[in-house]
């Protein structure tokens, strides 16, 4: 019995790897500072909300600023787990490697249970220790009520579940070889790929399923599939949020209705953590079992899984390539890019890109054959008849006080007599003298409407460009602290290259690194806009609904270019300064991260900010934000929509003012971005001899 | 001879460690320069600061007429660094390698192919341009690091502990390798452990100990000056006792001592003739069946040289 308890003892309170990392992470300055950080951050929260927003003394008013509160301070707080969680628990993966510590601590009698699980909780503590540092803080929400203490519970469940399978995750790749330095940035890529893309996705039509309420309307359920399985979501669907509300367990379709199903659906807060918890300890288990024989194990899983595909041979030799005239740009460009696991992800990134923006511009392209429809020959002057095709396939005659719509629109029989494409008929009825009271007509459907091409197309060059930039900065971190720990760093010191030579070569070496990727949201909006310029050819026009505007072409590659090349010079500074590539690389992916998302929150915010400022203000600053760019270029109506109320009608407004605003504007950001590169250039090559030089002492 | 290397009160602190203290060295133009000390004893910085990539915190460090810090752009292309690490690239194989330093150096088109395959073939790498670097043996990267130093033709060369860790034919090849370059007139200042080979390969040799330069000039005057006086090896068929005190009567000795049944006899300071010993002995009785000199060379030097300390 006392064995048992001595085992237990061990296994996690007296876990010798859990006490040295939890007392040695105390006393960091590093972590004192994040914690303070962190902290301030929910403090500004709370002082500029309670204080500066709310106005009123009314207890009720108050106690709705209270629920604000919490909502903010619930995701302010998940969002910096989902970026902090990442950073202290990718360590993980290589710092008993690093350190060489790893080999001893196999040979000592610690048992594999203690080695994972006291890795594993010595990286989530000091995540966890954040959260209850926190509790304080979200108690002012109790203050003056309107908030459940279930739901305060739910929102540290979740962002405590989040920090658990992170580690977790971290632990496995560490454990199965299918890891190593390089793997830090695709765990961090995967995460913000999973915590955006579920976001994404979460808003189309097809993670939701339809059902009818108690009132017998059939309706789409406000949650999706990805609620419960995405922690931005599960959290707003605890907040009962009118717009975001998950179903009533009567309400599901009985299809729905067995476990897990409806607890997914009717509960997707309880079932994220719950699921959470579960993966974690699936992730966890096979490593303590399996630690010590694949420690033993003298191939990686990723090799073998290459040379199986034949990417690798596992052989140690390789043809020359020619070696460029400013060899360090060359480095950065060519052999980084050539490396097996680089080449897939780089094919597979073009590949996939390349497929997705065809597959979108297909389904948009195909048109769906309604039901009754009219085109160019269909209007008969002499008879004044429309011959109506489709299923119908009559002629009728259009009598005086005929109402004939395009969408909303009240128009003149201009669709009919001046046809320049084909029309549906919608709405098509006759009363019981065969007479016609109204005929709307519409565009042809298509497969994939323009509103669902442009919110597609823009997801796709979102990620791209997310991942554009994360792989930039990833690279970019890395390329000095690795070349000073495998101490290549001195060799080239020592050598007649000069700091600005060595560092423009970096920043030339890196922006063609990416120049391939640049490419793919290039030709997804290309392949769009040459699609709509044959449409416009052909109907002429003035005001064309173009899915992407052309002037994309100019501005996407050249603001994409520039701010990776940001990116780049941003990465370099880190990892100038910083003495690991894993600290760097954590450091430049979370500011470039963090910096993306304010600059996108922001310019949305401004793009659809109204009263004092009208539409074409808001793009005039939304351009200078990546993300609202894009937005604005490829779905204004959307997200700009005050400037761009275009809509799909002839005599919606211009945006034409709107465009030449945006396209002024855009130079000019892009014209900012470059000073800031230049000035940031400049200080490296100033301070880089001073960096390097205090660093090896 | 013109002093291609020569450091004026050489110090360099790290903090409140004081790495090297007020060094003067003079190394000339062809010489193969050994330097030797304990780990710790600043050697490694002296050989950074000479490849510019520490400062001095105080005096001066030319090479070539070229002052460290001030003029370190143009001493650069007159310098080769050999670390005592292996600075290998991730997927470079060893042609790109050294095609990579050439282009560093600004050597291109088809001067450089030229020059790295002669860089090659003189460090005997040829078969392996195509292997990846990070796949090489320890002995093949010192290879390769020797041949990166090469590719821009360096009057100077700056190894340190370019043998460390290799095997002996490794080190062997090495040797034979630094005394090819010797011979094509390079200067080389080299860091080493292995004392019997820097015995071997250098003309001068620095002796470090804390910072501190206890000695530096020719391998012979350093074994001359680590000479305090001859001590023989005495060995007798019975009776070492009596034979040690009968020597020891002699006058031209100054100690004798027993050690492990043979004899130790140390002379008088200026004493080199000792045929008296065996003279002696044998007119005693004595049947002599050992009598030899005990040979001073680098390492029995270093050894009483310095005391051991490290920081």
């Amino acid at each position: 019995m006392l064995g048992i308890a001595d085992y237990f003892w061990r296994l996690i309170p007296g876990n010798p790897i859990l006490r040295r990392v939890v007392e040695a992470g105390g006393k960091k300055k590093r972590d004192l500072f994040v914690r303070c950080g962190y902290l301030g951050l929910l403090v500004i929260l709370v002082i500029w909300q309670v204080a500066v927003q709310t106005t009123t003394s009314d207890i009720a008013a108050l106690s709705k600023a209270s629920v604000s509160l919490f909502q903010n301070m619930s995701y302010l707080q998940l969002g910096l787990v989902a970026l902090l969680s990442p950073i202290f628990t990718a360590g993980a993966i290589t710092q008993e490697k690093d350190s060489q510590t790893y080999d001893i601590l196999l040979s000592t009698p610690l048992t594999n249970g203690q080695i994972v699980l006291g890795s594993l909780l010595s990286r989530v503590f000091f995540v966890v220790a954040l959260l209850i540092s926190g509790i304080p803080i979200f108690s002012v929400t109790q203050i003056f009520g309107g908030v459940a203490i279930r739901s305060i519970i739910y929102s540290f469940l979740i962002a405590a579940s989040t920090a658990l399978v992170t580690g977790a995750m971290a632990m496995s790749i560490a454990t199965f070889k299918v890891g190593t330095r390089r793997t830090i940035f695709s765990f961090y890529l995967f995460i913000v790929i999973y915590l955006v893309g579920g976001f994404f996705l979460d808003r189309m039509d097809f993670t939701h399923i339809s059902y009818t309420d108690a009132s017998g309307t059939a309706t789409m359920t406000q949650t999706s599939w990805l609620t419960p399985l995405n922690p931005f979501l599960a959290l707003q669907a605890i907040f009962h949020d009118k717009s975001y509300t998950p179903p009533l367990p009567g309400d599901l379709p009985s299809q729905y209705q067995a476990w897990p199903i409806d607890w997914m659906w009717t509960s997707p807060a309880t079932f994220y953590f719950s699921l959470m918890f579960f993966l974690s300890i699936a992730m966890i288990l096979p490593s303590i079992v399996l630690l010590r024989t694949m420690a033993q194990s003298s191939t990686t899983i990723q090799n073998w899984v290459l040379e199986k595909l034949h990417v690798s041979k596992g052989d140690r030799t390789r043809k020359p390539r020619v070696v460029w005239h400013n060899p360090i740009a060359w480095r950065e460009a060519r052999t980084k890019a050539s490396a097996a696991r680089a080449s897939i992800l780089r094919y597979g990134f073009i590949l996939l890109g390349i497929i997705g923006a065809v597959i979108l511009l297909v389904m948009h392209s195909t048109e769906i054959t309604p039901a009754h429809f009219i085109n160019a020959s269909s209007y008969d002057p002499t008879q004044n008849s429309l011959f109506i095709d489709g299923d119908t396939q009559e002629s009728v005659h259009l009598g005086s006080n005929l109402s004939i719509k395009y969408g909303d629109v009240d128009e003149p029989q201009t669709f009919i007599t001046n046809p320049d494409g084909k029309y549906e008929v919608k709405d098509y009825t006759k009363d019981a003298q065969r007479q016609l009271a109204t005929i709307t007509l519409a565009d042809y459907p298509r497969e994939l409407s323009s509103a669902d091409a442009q919110t597609w197309l823009l997801g796709l060059t979102i990620v791209e460009f997310s991942v554009i930039l994360l792989i930039i900065s990833n690279a970019a971190a890395s390329t000095v602290t690795r070349e000073k720990e495998d101490g290549t760093l001195d060799l080239l010191l020592s050598t007649p290259i000069t700091s600005r030579y060595y560092i423009w070569g970096k920043l030339r070496g890196l922006v063609s690194f990416v120049l391939p990727l640049v490419a793919v949201p290039v030709i997804s909006c290309f392949l769009f806009i040459a699609h709509d310029l044959f449409r416009w050819l052909a109907r002429g026009e003035n005001n064309f609904p173009w899915i992407v505007f052309p002037e994309a072409l100019i501005l996407i590659p050249a603001m994409v270019i520039i701010v990776s090349s940001f990116a780049a010079i941003l990465g370099m500074q880190m990892s100038l300064r910083c003495r690991t590539t894993v600290r760097a690389v954590m450091s430049t992916v979370g500011i470039v991260v963090g910096a993306c998302a304010a600059l996108g929150w922001c310019g949305y915010g401004i793009l659809n900010q109204t009263g004092s400022v009208n539409g074409e203000i808001g793009v005039a600053i939304g351009v200078f934000s990546p993300f609202t760019l894009l937005a604005i270029l490829i779905d204004p109506t959307n997200y700009a929509a005050q400037a761009f109320n275009i809509g799909m009608y002839p005599n919606s407004a211009d945006p034409t003012g709107a465009r030449w605003v945006a396209f002024f504007l855009c130079l000019i950001a892009l014209g900012a971005y470059s000073m800031g590169i230049w000035s940031m250039y400049r200080s490296m090559v100033k301070n880089f001899d001073m960096t390097i030089r205090k660093q090896s002492r | 001879m013109a002093a291609v290397i020569k450091t004026v009160n050489l110090t360099k602190r790290y903090g409140t460690l004081v790495a090297l203290s007020n060094l003067n060295l003079e190394i000339n133009e062809g010489d193969c320069f050994g330097f030797i000390g304990p780990n710790g004893a600043g050697k490694t910085t002296t050989i950074k600061i000479l490849a510019t990539l520490l400062q001095p915190t105080w005096g001066e460090a030319r090479v070539c007429d070229y002052v460290v810090g001030y003029q370190s752009r143009s001493i650069r292309p007159l310098i080769g660094f050999v670390p005592d690490y292996f600075g290998a690239y991730e997927d470079m194989c060893v042609q790109e390698y050294l095609e990579f330093f050439a282009a560093a150096y600004n050597i291109n088109g088809a001067q450089r192919t030229k020059i790295v395959n002669d860089v090659l073939e003189l460090t005997d790498l040829g078969y392996k341009k195509d292997s990846l670097v990070d796949g090489l043996s320890r002995g093949m990267k010192q290879r390769l690091s020797i041949a990166r130093v090469l590719v821009h033709d360096p009057k100077v060369l700056l190894l340190d502990e370019p043998a460390g860790n290799l095997d002996p034919r490794a080190r062997i090849e090495m040797r034979e390798l630094l005394k090819e370059l010797r011979r094509m007139g390079k200067t080389i200042v080299i860091s080493s452990h292995i004392l019997p080979e820097l015995a071997d390969l250098c003309n001068t040799v620095g002796i470090i100990e804390q910072g501190e330069l206890l000695y530096s000039g020719p391998v012979a005057d350093i074994v001359r000056r680590a000479r305090a006086g001859t001590i023989l090896h005495v060995g007798v068929a019975r009776g070492p006792e009596q034979a040690g005190a009968l020597l020891a009567q002699h006058p031209s000795v100054e100690s004798v001592t027993a050690n492990n049944g043979f004899l130790q006899v140390a002379l008088r300071n200026g004493v080199t003739d000792y045929g008296f010993i065996a003279q002696q002995l044998i007119s005693n009785g004595f049947q002599l069946n050992l009598l030899r000199e005990e040979e001073v060379n680098l390492e029995t030097a270093f050894m009483r040289l310095t005391k051991g300390m490290v920081q």
